[in-house]
């Protein structure tokens, strides 16, 4: 046995010691996750800037196909190309503001993961625990195919493929497939797949339940074998389209895209894609002949295809939109699932949110109107009707209600508030509204990036792990 | 009072209804009903029947009330209610959601009656905890106070490991009256 299939066990007993009040074992779905096989056939890569803190460090650890930004501590774990993007850590003598507190940041933030093992995983923006402020840690971890872990400090956690923690701290718990958890923080919570919950004390708090059967036909994962479903199928069907990005060490440039936008080396762009200005186009992102109206972004995993978003639209993580047009304004969730079909095209109207995790999967056309939240799965004018309310039916809700399976209860106005404000953040953050002068952003600031590869041991006792590095400024 | 022992009171197992793991719901209606017939020892009713594994050892009781939830079908349907509580929901929300489910459906109609009727006694039964068993040379004084602290209906009697009988709280009130009776005179004041 290699040190990487070593290193690997130790891992999955560290997390299992973890899980162990859930009596959950992880150990059958590791097949599923680290495949030891694929872990020297890909190098790692690492981006330059001159707007982030350089501060790498790799210790006894396997990187395979994954990507660094930012201030990243990676030991004694196996990432496979998973994306740990540090550009929205905070900074030292920062403010972090959370509740009554304003708490002044010692250091920068890093992102620090020890034993633990991500696959095709996104690790992005910064740690909200307001206890690790300067720490975004992820310990004794297992994150299957296509996770999210966003804002989210783990210690102890089995994420199942598809599966999204947002803005949370999680302490021993597991997160079944395709489940969307933001709730500020949860302890030895066992999370069926398919449950979307979004909690916030006395303000409000959205639950709901995919049909675990419908479900199954696009996500699932049986314990001893890879992830299947027709998104999985979906993705897998493309990756070709970003192996050649891979292979190459220069790509062809686009010169299609203005200077205000950004459209990374590693993200997939297919005839006849437009990218107007002030766009964010992230690594593992798809485009194929879509227009991508004015100052939106589509985030990494995202697929956009034979689709027009008119302008300010969030694709966040995740998210593909297939024979879909999006009026202004429209937010699409995490790893949401819109298909259209050629003449059966989905239309959103302006200011609509997709739940994060809504999939939308339609043999004729549909229109889901101006300012309604979605979510759930939604086949056909009915579903669309059990599963939407507009902003003003939901800003009048003042007590609870629940509409189908889903169960809220909270004040309507305030869960409609936070979900703009926080659009509008992330609209701002990824540069969206420069002016040529002001308000800048990813889309304006990653234009100067530089990325550069470290490879692995291909022979011997630490085939597959990489040499302890440090690259620091 | 103490002078009364367990054993004195208990209905002997050999006399108590039982059905084996396994038995549908309307089967365990119907051995309840022959039970209620048949036992005529005391002028309460035989309101509960016992639930033996393949070994003959008792593991759990069947009582009327456990009968009417299991047929109760929209208040186990609710499966979402149940896990309300784990996702932070008001304990006022929780109990309007299971007073809803409860009124939206008819309890008897053919579709739930038919489902119902071939649930397995397991899946409703109550299973015993250890609060409610008693010794069958215990003192009456040990059973009412077993009786009164786990508001159990019942108790099962037990011979070192072996449960050999029920206690009723029906038998256990009638002998307390009965002994109050007796005493009315000294008791006067």
């Amino acid at each position: 046995m290699n040190e990487l299939q070593k290193l690997y066990e130790r891992i999955i007993q560290r997390v299992n010691i973890n899980l162990r009040e859930l009596n959950f074992d992880t150990e059958p779905y590791s097949t599923g996750i680290i495949q030891p096989q694929q872990m020297d056939k890909f190098y790692a890569f690492y981006g330059i800037t001159t707007g982030h803190p350089l501060n790498l460090v790799f210790e006894n650890s396997g990187l395979a196909g994954s990507y660094f930004l930012g201030k990243c501590r990676i030991s004694n774990s196996l990432l496979y190309k998973s994306d740990i993007r540090g550009d929205e850590l905070k900074r030292k003598g920062d403010l972090f503001k959370y509740q009554n507190f304003a708490i002044d940041l010692n250091d920068d933030e890093s992102i620090d993961i020890r034993t633990s093992a991500l696959a095709k995983t996104l690790v992005h923006n910064h740690s909200h625990d307001p206890e690790t402020p300067e720490v975004f840690f992820i310990r004794d971890t297992l994150a299957m195919d296509y996770a999210n872990i966003h804002g989210s400090p783990t210690d102890g956690a089995f994420l199942g493929p598809f599966a999204t923690v947002d803005l949370t701290t999680v302490q021993d718990s597991v997160i079944g497939t395709y489940s969307y958890i933001q709730a500020g923080e949860i302890s030895h919570m066992r999370i069926d797949p398919g449950t979307i919950w979004v909690n916030a004390p006395d303000q409000f708090n959205f639950y709901y339940r995919h049909d675990p059967d419908l479900l199954k036909k696009y996500a699932t994962v049986t314990p001893g074998e890879r992830p299947r479903g027709m998104i999985f199928d979906f993705i897998e069907e493309r990756e070709e389209a970003f192996q050649r990005l891979f292979d190459a060490v220069n790509v062809d440039v686009i010169e299609s895209v203005p200077k205000t936008a950004s459209l990374d080396r590693y993200a997939v762009v297919l005839p006849k894609t437009t990218i107007a200005d002030n766009v964010l186009i992230s690594q593992r992102a798809y485009l194929e002949d879509s227009y991508i109206g004015k100052g939106s972004n589509a985030q990494e995993n995202c697929y956009i295809i034979h689709s027009k978003l008119e302008g300010y639209n969030v694709t966040a993580h995740g998210a593909k939109i297939i024979e879909s047009d999006l009026e202004r304004d429209v937010f699409v969730g995490f790893n949401s699932f819109l298909l259209g079909k050629e003449g059966a095209r989905l239309h959103v109207g302006q200011g609509c949110i997709v739940m994060p995790h809504t999939i939308v999967d339609i043999d004729e056309p549909l229109h889901i109107p101006k300012d309604h939240l979605v979510w759930g799965i939604i086949r056909n004018n009915a579903d669309l009707e059990k599963n939407s309310i507009s902003f003003d039916a939901l800003k009048a809700e003042k007590t609870a209600f629940n509409k189908g399976n889903l169960h809220f209860e909270g004040n309507g106005y305030l869960f409609v508030k936070a979900f703009k404000d926080r659009i509008d953040h992330i609209l701002d953050a990824n540069g969206a509204f420069f002016d040529g002068a002001n308000n800048t952003g990813h889309a304006q600031r990653n234009q100067n990036l530089s990325l550069n590869t470290i490879q692995p041991f291909q022979f011997g006792a630490m085939k597959g792990l990489y040499p302890n590095i440090t690259i620091e400024l | 009072m103490e002078n009364i022992c367990v054993k004195d009171l208990m209905v002997p197992i050999s006399e108590y209804a039982t059905v084996v793991v396994g038995t549908s719901l309307i089967d365990a209606v119907l051995a309840l009903e022959a039970a209620q017939e048949a036992y005529c020892a005391s002028k309460y009713e035989h309101r509960a029947i016992l639930v033996l594994d393949d070994n003959k050892a008792v593991i759990g009781k069947v009582g009327q009330l456990r009968i009417l939830k299991a047929i109760e079908t929209r208040y186990d349907l609710g499966c979402d209610v149940e896990k309300l509580s784990q996702f932070k929901f008001s304990d006022q929300y929780i109990a309007d959601k299971c007073e809803q489910y409860r009124l939206e459906g008819p309890i008897l109609d053919q579709d739930s009656f038919r489902a119902t009727a071939n649930k397995k006694v397991e899946e409703f039964m109550q299973r015993p905890t250890p609060g409610e068993f008693v010794s069958k040379e215990s003192s009456l004084d040990m059973a009412i106070h077993k009786l009164v602290a786990g508001t159990h209906l019942s108790l099962l009697v037990t011979r070192k490991e072996e449960i050999v009988g029920v206690l009723r709280i029906g038998d256990v009130f009638a002998s307390v009256f009965h002994e109050m009776r007796k005493r009315e005179g000294e008791l006067e004041t």
